[in-house]
Parts: C-alpha cells; structure tokens; sequence
C-alpha cells in the first residue's frame, strides 16, 4: 500500500481513458501525455492498461510500506532522474516535488493502482467528476492499492533521451485544417499559422486558452457540433481554446483546425506564458509523425 | 449537400445542416444506424448532435478518403424520419434562480413562465458537452432569452435551464451559463448504469411541475 502524505497541487489517477462514450458527454480521458505515462508503465514493466499518477506542477509526497520498483516520466521533476526503472525501499518517502521543464509529471507503480474500473477504465474525468478511485484529486491521508497489472521484468536501462519529446516551448504543434476552416475569411489559416500565440493561466486537462496577440479571426458562433481532442476553437472575442482529453463533447464554436495525434502530449507540458505557433500539415504527414512516436512504444494506432 | 469535413488526423465530421430542425435530426439518426448496421471497416464509433456526426476511425486500418466514399453515397439513400419515442416525463420543480429574471425578460408571470415550458413535448437533439447533459429544441419563442453574460461556475445537477430557442438538463455539476429556472430529481448520468445517461439524442421529454 501506499500512503499519501500530501497530495500535490492536482495529481490524478489515470490510464489510457474511455474512448467511445463520448455520445454519452463522457469525453475519452486518460493520461494527458500518453506517451509519457505509456513509457512509465513500459519502465516498470506494467500492462498498458495499468493506472499510474499523473502530476501536475507539483507532485505528491507518498510513504510506501512495500518495496516497490517505481518509474518516473514526463515532466523533470526535483527528485529524481526519472526514465528509468528505480527501486523505492519499504517505510521510506517518495517526494516528487516541482515539475519543471514541463507541466506533468507520471509515476508508475510496478503492478498499478489498482482502484475499481468506471466505465472501462480507472482514469479520474475532470468534465463529470468521476473515477480515479476518489472521484477527485488525491488528497493526504488517501491509500492507494497496487494492483498485479504486470506484463515482463522492469526495465534496466534508463528510457533513451532521444525517444523523448521536448518538455520546453516555444512549441511547434501540428494541425489539420478544420473542420470549419471555411467558416473564417480570408487567409485565416495561413494567419493563424503566422501568429505567436500564448498559452494563459487557463489550461487544464478539458482545454487550454490561448491569447492571440494581433490575429483578429472574425466569427460567431455556430450549431452545436460532436468535437474531438485536439480541436482548436475560435471564441467569438477571438481567442482560441484547444481542447485536450478531457474536453467537452460537443461546443458551439467554429474549430478551424484540429491538433494532430502525435502533438496532444507536447500540449500537456506547455505551461501558461510559454509561445505556441501552429503548422498546417496534411494527414500523411499526420501519420508520419504519429508513426515516428508510436515506433518507440508499442503504442495502439 | 452533406458536408464531409476532417476533424483531425482520426476523425472525420459529417455536416448535414445548420440548423436546429427535427427532419435535419432524423437523418442524422439514420445516417447513424446505417453505419451501425453495416459498418465500414476502421469506423471505431460515432457521435451525433443536431445535424452532424462525428465518425472515430483508426488511421492505421482507414483514412478520410475512404471513409468519405464510403458515407457519401448515403445521402439521400438512408431513410430518415422525425424521431417519435414515447415521452418520458421529467418532473420539475421550478424554483430556478433566474426564473424571476427570465419573467421580467419575457413580460410574463413566473407562473406563466411555467406554464409555457412546461406545455410542450420537446425533442432531445444531442447529449453532450458534460456527461448526460441533454439539449432539447422547440422552446417556445415567447421564452427566448439570450444566456447569462457571464457563467456560473458551478451549476448543480439535474438543474433545468433555458438558452436561446433551446433547454437543457444538466447531467453533473458543472459551469453553465443558461438561464436555471428549475430543477429535476430524475438522474441523468449514473456511471454505474447501462447505458450511463438517462436520454439519448432523438428521445422525447416533456417537463411536469412538481410542488
């Protein structure tokens, strides 16, 4: 078991989500930087599906009373190297600490937190408020269970550091045209894509607002429409919000582009202040980025 | 003409119109269960609103492209038809925190307020944007207000409000900026239910005072 001391600024408990209910409201969930918690739990040599913590800015403190082999990815956090299988000695205190570069931060438990599955999956949804064993963010005095989600012997080498992605802006996040691209006049895409965007203090794991310093997008609103993860919506004051996995599951603003697979993580370590540009790509080069990632990991398509 | 347009590197969104109209709904219903009956291959799943779908697939089995010549011939083929389920009652208590603001807006009493909401069947058009928040069309012109200037943070579940030519039931707690006039006791999301939302897009309601 494991015991938390101190919760952190907002550490969740999350998997790899529960795509397909989003007809329902639920959106997909999950990790925010999936690659980063599938690399924690590849370390630890877990199942895929295994729960792991998730993060942010400022990690737990957390007393465990087995021994236990942990992985830390993602975000660099204070108390360790992280990207590699490490063992954490019964009795003893794991403090993660500030997460910096980077937002999130993953620790995987060999074996996983076991709490009960909602709707397919342990992951905590921020949009409904449930899962992740708590229905909220972890808080002192919680006990966390590990599971037996285990699939092969830890890792014993560290995660090579050129299969990562960056953890520092300025960040260069790809996008697809649309879906309402047509709705905007004039070259509005290739203005976008000429704008230095910046992230504000508003960004969770259901979206992140971005300032647009000098890109006036003309717009109104339009029929509610199903949106995805990725989507990058233009709010009638002409700010955009991106929405990430957590997102509402249908909006009323016109999306004029949409994030690729491949670039959703990098969007879950950018922190407020930091300069995002979006590069218009088609969906081979989709592909090719997505292939380039998941050629790393045994990732799913 | 349906619109096909990409949503992203695995998602592709079908527009079948622009407007909150039960005719555009049933096609996209029917559009909805043709590819559930006979499903391309790569098409992970499917989500409607009003008069659009948004259609899930893995690029590594599928793409945009075949995805697209597969739907396409289905305009004008499927066959679509103004849902008609039977009404589910929703029994309302209206005691909303704006329903005296929405009165002096509408030039009506409270009562005639109630009375005007609570007169009509309304047509579930998409559930979505939080977990089992249900749209519903056919809000009566007289009860048109524009929504608050600026949200509540934290509007509780099951409360009944009203935006535009549309109201709505919250499914979970959540920020919300439509106007609340009321509130139901019937749960809309349970996570341990099957399915996990009370309404689905197509379903019929019709809202009961309760005292």
């Amino acid at each position: 078991m494991i015991e938390v001391i101190d919760g952190g600024r907002w550490t969740t408990i999350q998997d790899r989500g529960r795509p397909g209910l989003e007809r329902f409201g639920i959106p997909p969930g999950g990790a925010a930087d999936c690659f980063a918690a599938c690399v924690a739990n590849e370390l630890v040599g877990n199942e895929p599906d295994a729960a792991l913590l998730e993060c942010t800015a400022s990690g737990p403190r957390l007393r465990f009373d087995v021994d236990r082999v942990v992985a830390i990815t993602g975000g660099r956090v204070d108390s360790s190297d992280g990207w590699q299988a490490v063992g954490v000695a019964r009795g003893s205190t794991l403090a993660i600490g500030t997460i910096s570069p980077g937002l999130r931060a993953y620790l995987a438990v060999r074996g996983g937190i076991d709490v009960p599955l909602v709707l397919g999956s342990r992951s905590f949804c921020q949009l409904g408020t449930f899962g992740g064993g708590f229905g909220r963010p972890l808080a002192a005095g919680d006990q966390l269970h590990i599971g037996q989600l285990v699939e092969h012997e830890p890792a014993t080498a560290p995660w090579p550091p050129f299969h990562r992605l960056p953890l520092r802006g300025p960040w260069e996040i790809r996008v697809i045209a649309g879906p309402h691209a047509d709705a905007f006049a004039g070259a509005a895409l290739e203005r976008l894509s000429a704008t230095a965007c910046r992230l504000t203090p508003a960004i969770d794991r259901i979206g992140l607002r971005l300032e647009t310093p000098g890109l006036r997008l003309q717009t109104q609103e339009i029929l509610t429409v199903p949106v995805t993860a990725g989507a990058v919506q233009v709010t009638p004051s002409g700010g955009l919000i991106v929405l990430h996995v957590d997102h509402q599951t249908s909006g009323g603003y016109p999306v004029i582009a949409t994030v690729i697979s491949a670039d959703l993580p990098l969007l879950a370590q950018a922190r407020p202040g930091d300069t995002v540009r979006f590069r218009i790509v088609d969906s081979t080069e989709a592909a090719r980025a997505w292939q380039r990632v998941s050629g790393w990991l045994d990732l799913d398509p | 003409m349906w619109q096909v347009a990409p949503a992203g590197d695995r998602a592709l969104l079908i527009t079948i119109g622009t407007i909150i109209d039960p005719m555009l709904l049933g096609q996209v219903l029917a559009l909805d269960r043709a590819l559930q009956d006979r499903r391309p291959k790569g098409l992970l799943g499917t989500v409607p609103a009003y008069a659009s779908l948004l259609c899930h697939y893995d690029p590594s089995i599928t793409d945009a492209g075949r995805l697209e010549e597969f739907i396409r011939p289905l305009e004008g083929t499927v066959e679509a038809a103004i849902p008609s389920g039977h009404v589910v009652d929703v029994a309302t208590r209206y005691d909303g925190p704006d329903l005296p603001e929405v009165a002096v807006k509408t030039n009506l009493a409270p009562a005639g307020v109630i009375e005007q909401h609570a007169g009509r069947e309304y047509l579930v058009y998409c559930v979505g944007f939080a977990p089992g928040f249900t749209y519903c069309g056919g809000l009566s012109h007289q009860l048109s207000v524009p929504r608050l200037a600026s949200p509540r943070l934290r509007v509780p579940a099951g409360s009944v409000g009203i935006a535009g030519r549309q109201t709505g039931i919250y499914g979970v707690e959540s920020p919300g900026g439509w106007n609340l006039i009321g509130r139901t006791a019937l749960r809309l999301f349970d996570p341990a239910a099957d399915p996990p939302v009370r309404f689905k897009a197509g379903d019929r309601l019709r809202f009961v005072p309760v005292p």
